[in-house]
């Protein structure tokens, strides 16, 4: 059965100004989109083009300048820095270029890190935490510290972490850009499969492989979304997956 | 020059008082070939470093004299030796001391050509069975007797205890320690905070509030400020002994250099662990209050 997506995250008239000693710098301007829930959409263009400081506004990481960002219907724009915080906490995971994963803690203490500060008691926690890195192939790795880990490792304990709180939405900034091909695939692969089994995935990637996986792809140019190709797809109309098999065990 | 300082002890009975007479010693000290006529001599107490330079034990017959010339001298039978009074003031000077009782060193000191001078004393030290009754005592004979100058040597005597006034310049070091300290461990929270930017900005990222942070720092700080303070309160107590030990033997004395006390502990820690979490609130400021993604940026 198939039903239209309701929107996880939407923008509208979103513009991002940063103010330099220069002049002020004009990242976004003026962007409208949506993601609906479930769906894979990946953001592509430059380097420079405000691909990343789009999914940084969408991720309550940073605010617009001006225009509305919605998270689950709710504006995002006017709330307070805490606010934020636990929103992205609570309610959004991310995995960067760089995995900032936490150097001095293990892989499952890493994962374990974003529950244990919403306050999950430490024997789910850790359930969880373990059950992530099995499914992200690493549970073998569990007790490695980031040092023991290759790229590919780390962005595997990453997405497992950004997993943790059970997240609708994934935001995933160039997640392959610091691994070779193969890696990348493999990470690709699994946000194929965070996407099937129902979370909403947003990836800012150039690299064309990784866009050609999503659903719908956004491309930017200076700040701006360009119309999409005449035969492109429209926004999804987004399976309805079960929970069975899902990484979060099912949230409903 | 032989009589140097004159100090007089004793309780408020008289029965026990003594009086001690504090000689620079020269010729007036003759010990004496010992004989029945001993026992009746009047007995003097030696002090133990007096006795130890003069290799004087119980039982000997020493002469006094309170001219300083020597002359006139009187017989004493050392009855045996005590431990000075351990005094800060005096720790670096020879206590090479005797006690008399009150009436031989009246009649030590008497001038046959003044007998009125036999009663003339300039000070007085009187030790009381209960030393915390000094200063009822002297505010006591302060009121009997008003023209003698009365001040309580221990108890009560607040400001010029010399223990005290130790006690409190022993403070200002620590206080001078800890800010130093404090300020070095502010440099080292500084160097610190800038390695960690990365891992702040990446617990920003994840959901953690400025203040959850800002806890986590206040934390780390008074963790890191305690165990120093444990650390340093430890070491001294471990080392106190060694370094009593060595002040002791350097001086000839029983003075105590070094104690610590549990109110010397818990001041140490009260101390340190504010002046920890400031020290790593301040170097952690700007850290805390950065924007998220220019934590992370390279």
């Amino acid at each position: 059965m198939t039903a239209p997506a309701r929107p996880i995250v939407e923008a509208r008239g979103v513009s991002r100004v940063f103010p330099m000693p220069a002049g002020p710098v004009v990242a976004l301007r003026d962007v409208t989109m949506e993601v609906g829930e479930g769906e894979y959409v990946a953001i592509a263009g430059p380097s420079g083009c405000g691909k990343s400081t789009l999914l940084h506004v969408l991720g309550c990481v940073d605010t617009a300048t001006s225009g509305e960002v919605r998270l689950e219907g709710r504006d995002v724009g006017s709330l307070s820095d805490s606010e934020r915080s636990r929103i992205r906490l609570a309610k959004i995971g991310f995995v960067f270029q760089r995995f900032f994963l936490l150097p001095m803690l293990s892989a499952i203490e890493n994962v374990e890190l974003p529950q244990a500060e919403a306050g999950v008691p430490r024997a789910v926690r850790l359930n969880r935490a373990r059950m992530l890195l099995d499914y992200v192939g690493l549970g073998h790795r569990a007790d490695h510290r980031p040092s023991q880990l290759s790229g590919g490792e780390m962005q595997r304990v990453a997405i497992a972490r950004a997993m943790a709180n059970r997240p609708r939405l994934i935001l995933a900034d160039e997640p392959t850009g610091e691994l070779d091909e193969a890696t990348g695939e493999a990470i690709a692969g699994l946000f194929d499969l965070l996407h099937k089994d129902g979370t909403a995935v947003v990836v800012v990637t150039h690299d064309p492989s990784i866009a050609a996986r999503a659903q719908r792809v956004l491309r930017m140019r200076d700040g701006m979304l360009l119309p999409p190709p005449q035969n492109a797809p429209q926004m999804a109309q987004v399976t309805q997956t079960g929970n069975k098999g899902r990484a979060d065990g099912g949230r409903t | 020059m032989t009589h140097v300082r004159r100090s007089i002890a004793g309780s408020t009975r008289g029965v026990l008082l003594l009086v001690g007479l504090t000689v620079g010693l020269g010729h007036a000290w003759l010990p004496a070939a010992a004989s029945d006529a001993q026992a009746d001599l009047p007995a003097v107490l030696l002090s133990r470093q007096l006795a130890a330079a003069r290799n004087l034990s119980a039982g000997d017959v020493v002469e006094l004299s309170g001219d300083p010339s020597g002359a006139n001298p009187r017989r004493f039978r050392v009855a045996g030796t005590y431990e000075p009074m351990p005094d800060p003031i005096r720790v670096t000077s020879e206590r090479l001391e005797v006690r008399l009782h009150l009436p031989d060193l009246l009649d030590l000191g008497a001038d046959p050509d003044d007998p009125l001078a036999a009663d003339s004393l300039s000070a007085i030290n009187i030790t009381l069975e209960n030393p915390d009754d000094a200063g009822v005592f002297a505010r006591d004979l302060a009121a009997r007797v008003p023209t003698v100058g009365v001040r309580a040597s221990r108890g009560g005597e607040g400001d010029r205890n010399p223990f005290v006034v130790l006690g409190r310049f022993h403070l200002a070091i620590a206080i001078l320690t800890l800010t130093t300290s404090a300020v070095f461990l502010l440099a080292l929270m500084v160097l610190l905070a800038d390695e960690r930017r990365e891992a702040v900005g990446t617990l920003r990222l994840l959901g953690l509030t400025r203040g959850r942070v800002l806890l986590q720092v206040l934390l780390e700080g008074a963790l890191i400020a305690g165990a120093g303070a444990l650390f340093g309160v430890a070491f001294a107590a471990l080392t106190e002994g060694a370094f009593n030990r060595y002040f002791q033997w350097r001086y000839d004395t029983a003075l105590v250099f070094v104690r610590i006390t549990p109110s010397i502990a818990w001041r140490a820690v009260a101390m340190a662990l504010p002046l920890g979490m400031a020290a790593s609130v301040l170097a952690s400021w700007a850290l805390v209050r950065s924007e998220t993604l220019a934590l992370v940026r390279r």
